[in-house]
């Protein structure tokens, strides 16, 4: 007897579609990258910095207790805060490369594009399932570890920051990693879009960036213009993340025009998804 | 037979200046139906406009009585898609690639995973499913995608070229499948195909796709209606007056690259070549007789067969097609 004439079942138990789609998709691409030892390995490093602030908070508070005084150097207010994520944000860089690159390019490469859409999902369903795996990674080594930090903080030095003045230290910190994790997540997303090779599309990304940091360093050191971090996103966000934080501002650019570029690369980012990410391909 | 699954009137569909449906109308039953056509004819325009990839320019298309366009996902969760294209996630093993299409199609994880095994080991992929797909060859990835496009068990299944690229064994195999889920399994399908024998061994009905427009369509055996005798024949000689008066007899024919395939009119036989030959003055080297394919039935029906046409390369053909004498 053939194999194949030995048991297939009807499937009768169909339920109403659900309204959270996406999971499904999250939940795969991220067991799939979290499979790879580099990149968990590379998780672990993201962590670095945190441990690094976390004993830099211990060590000032603990002196503080035999020198008067000690405790007081730790800068008051989210200034350390600021200092963590601009460090943070290099590993950042790093992880979302590595385990964003091919989250669409190689679904465009292998034709598993056509899996996902051809079920009952929609192109925002499948684009909300790829951006939540690298906002995933990235909220763990920014939300989490700066959150983690600011309770230390809290427990350690209650004086300067268990006060009501900074009540909205808290929320900032959260909302700065929302920002971090957005400005490098969706950009890598639509670069991925554009190519079907994940190391071309890792590449392209990473030396995007890079390219863009480099350009606004040199074109604000040469002509000495603030309003030069505006090319480079990663200034963006480190300019708007002091402005978030109350940490002491490194331009004399106002937070809204940083502000205004990264909403401006999201909203390009979601265009060049939208006109990426479909199912049939024209070509003109 | 059943209320039409599908139905679409005047559907035209268009990529930016290029026409690839030109206003057809028709249906789709329940059963297994092939959708015929060479490359470019519209036949994977037409599934994607089903699957509401596409929205059509002008006329309607419904599919279970819901338009694709506006209820796309109502209309998708009740099809399976197995796409001409390869696709598989990499790095991942048949047990797992399949039970996440089901859980894509809204099954519950843990029935997915039932299913995926049960609809693996229904295609002849139960010993190789903790592989990963990246690993497999053509065949075994060609299961893996009927696999997918069946785990959810899906009211109408879409095939866009089942057979690409397996070889002879594994095209029976494939095909024997596809026989299976539509008779045994009772699934409605609709199979996409420019080999005319796949279509024949599988389908009842067919429709015939030719550059955005419909040929035919119908029941196969209706279609086809009684063959005709063919003859391969090579001739030396004047062998254009002797296909002028084969034409004048009622006989039609094919050049190839070698030769010619005669058409017999009804009720004719080789001595009517003989005869023609004889008052040409041209000598007959080659007859050889044969029977009309389904092939030379759609062909005919595609307008490829006159005098001195060619098939075309997508409509493959079993002809031997002899030269003539040189």
């Amino acid at each position: 007897m053939p194999i194949y004439e030995q048991a297939y079942r009807k499937y009768e138990a169909r339920e109403a579609l659900r309204t959270v789609r996406f999971w499904p998709i999250t939940r795969e691409a991220l067991r799939l990258i979290l499979a790879k030892r580099s990149f968990l390995a590379l998780l672990v490093i993201g962590w670095v910095p945190f441990l690094g602030f976390a004993i830099y908070v211990w060590a000032l508070t603990q002196f503080g207790q035999v020198a008067e005084g000690m405790a007081s150097a730790l800068p008051r207010g989210g200034a350390v805060f600021a200092q963590f994520f601009k460090w943070q944000m290099r590993l950042n860089l790093l992880l979302t490369t590595f385990g964003g690159a091919g989250l669409v390019a190689n679904d465009l490469r292998t034709g598993a594009i056509l899996v996902y859409l051809s079920r009952p999902l929609t192109r925002r369903d499948y684009v909300i399932g790829k951006l939540s795996v690298l906002l995933a990674i990235n909220l763990f080594v920014t939300l989490v570890p700066g959150l983690l930090l600011y309770g230390i903080a809290i427990a350690l030095a209650p004086a300067q920051f268990l006060t009501w003045d900074l009540a909205w230290l808290g929320p900032a910190v959260a909302l700065h990693a929302v920002v971090l994790s957005l400005a490098l997540s969706l950009p890598a997303l639509a670069v991925s879009s554009l190519s079907r090779s994940g190391r071309v599309a890792g590449l392209a990304f990473f030396g995007l960036l890079m390219g863009l940091d480099l350009v606004a360093l040199i074109v604000g050191l040469i002509g000495r213009w603030p309003a030069a971090i505006l090319l480079s996103i990663q200034a963006c966000v480190s300019a708007l993340g002091d402005a978030l934080l109350g940490a002491p501002r490194d331009t004399a650019l106002a937070w809204a025009y940083p502000a205004l570029v990264l909403i401006a690369i999201a909203l390009g980012s979601l265009a060049v998804l939208r006109a990426r990410v479909r199912a049939v391909e024209i070509v003109r | 037979m059943g209320a039409p699954l599908v139905d679409f009137k005047d559907l035209a569909v268009s990529y930016g200046p290029v026409v690839a449906l030109a206003g057809v109308s028709g249906s789709f039953l329940p059963g297994p139906t092939g959708l015929l056509g060479p490359n470019g004819a519209g036949k994977t325009t037409l599934l994607k406009t089903l699957l509401g990839f596409l929205k059509p320019d002008r006329g309607s298309l419904t599919a279970f009585g819901l338009d694709p366009a506006r209820e796309p996902l109502e209309v998708r969760r009740r099809i399976g898609y197995m796409p001409e294209v390869d696709c598989h996630l990499p790095g991942m093993t048949a047990a797992r690639f399949v039970a996440f299409a089901a859980e894509l199609s809204g099954l519950p994880p843990d029935e997915a995973t039932s299913r995926a095994h049960e609809v693996l080991y229904y295609v002849g992929l139960d010993e190789a499913r903790y592989r990963t797909v990246d690993t497999y060859s053509t065949g075994m990835k060609q299961r893996v995608k009927l696999a997918q496009a069946l785990v959810h068990d899906p009211d109408l299944l879409l095939l866009d070229e089942p057979t690409n690229g397996l070889d002879p064994e594994g095209r029976e195999e494939m095909l024997a499948l596809i026989r299976d889920v539509a008779t045994r399994r009772e699934m409605s399908l609709i199979l996409c195909s420019h080999l005319l024998r796949d279509v024949e061994s599988v389908c009842e009905r067919v429709i015939v796709l030719k550059q955005g427009e419909i040929a035919a369509s119908g029941r196969i055996d209706e279609l086809t209606g009684p063959r005709r005798s063919i003859y391969d024949v090579r001739v030396k000689g004047d062998a254009a007056a002797f296909l002028t008066d084969l034409k004048d007899h009622g006989c039609e024919w094919q050049e190839g690259e070698d030769g010619y395939r005669v058409f017999m009119s009804d009720g004719a036989g080789p001595d009517v070549v003989f005869r023609i030959a004889k008052e040409c003055g041209v000598q007959v080297r080659h007859l050889r007789p044969g029977v009309e394919s389904l092939e030379d039935v759609f062909l005919r029906a595609l307008g490829h067969t006159g005098p001195g046409s060619e098939r075309t390369a997508t409509a493959v053909g079993a002809a031997v097609v002899m030269g003539p004498e040189r």
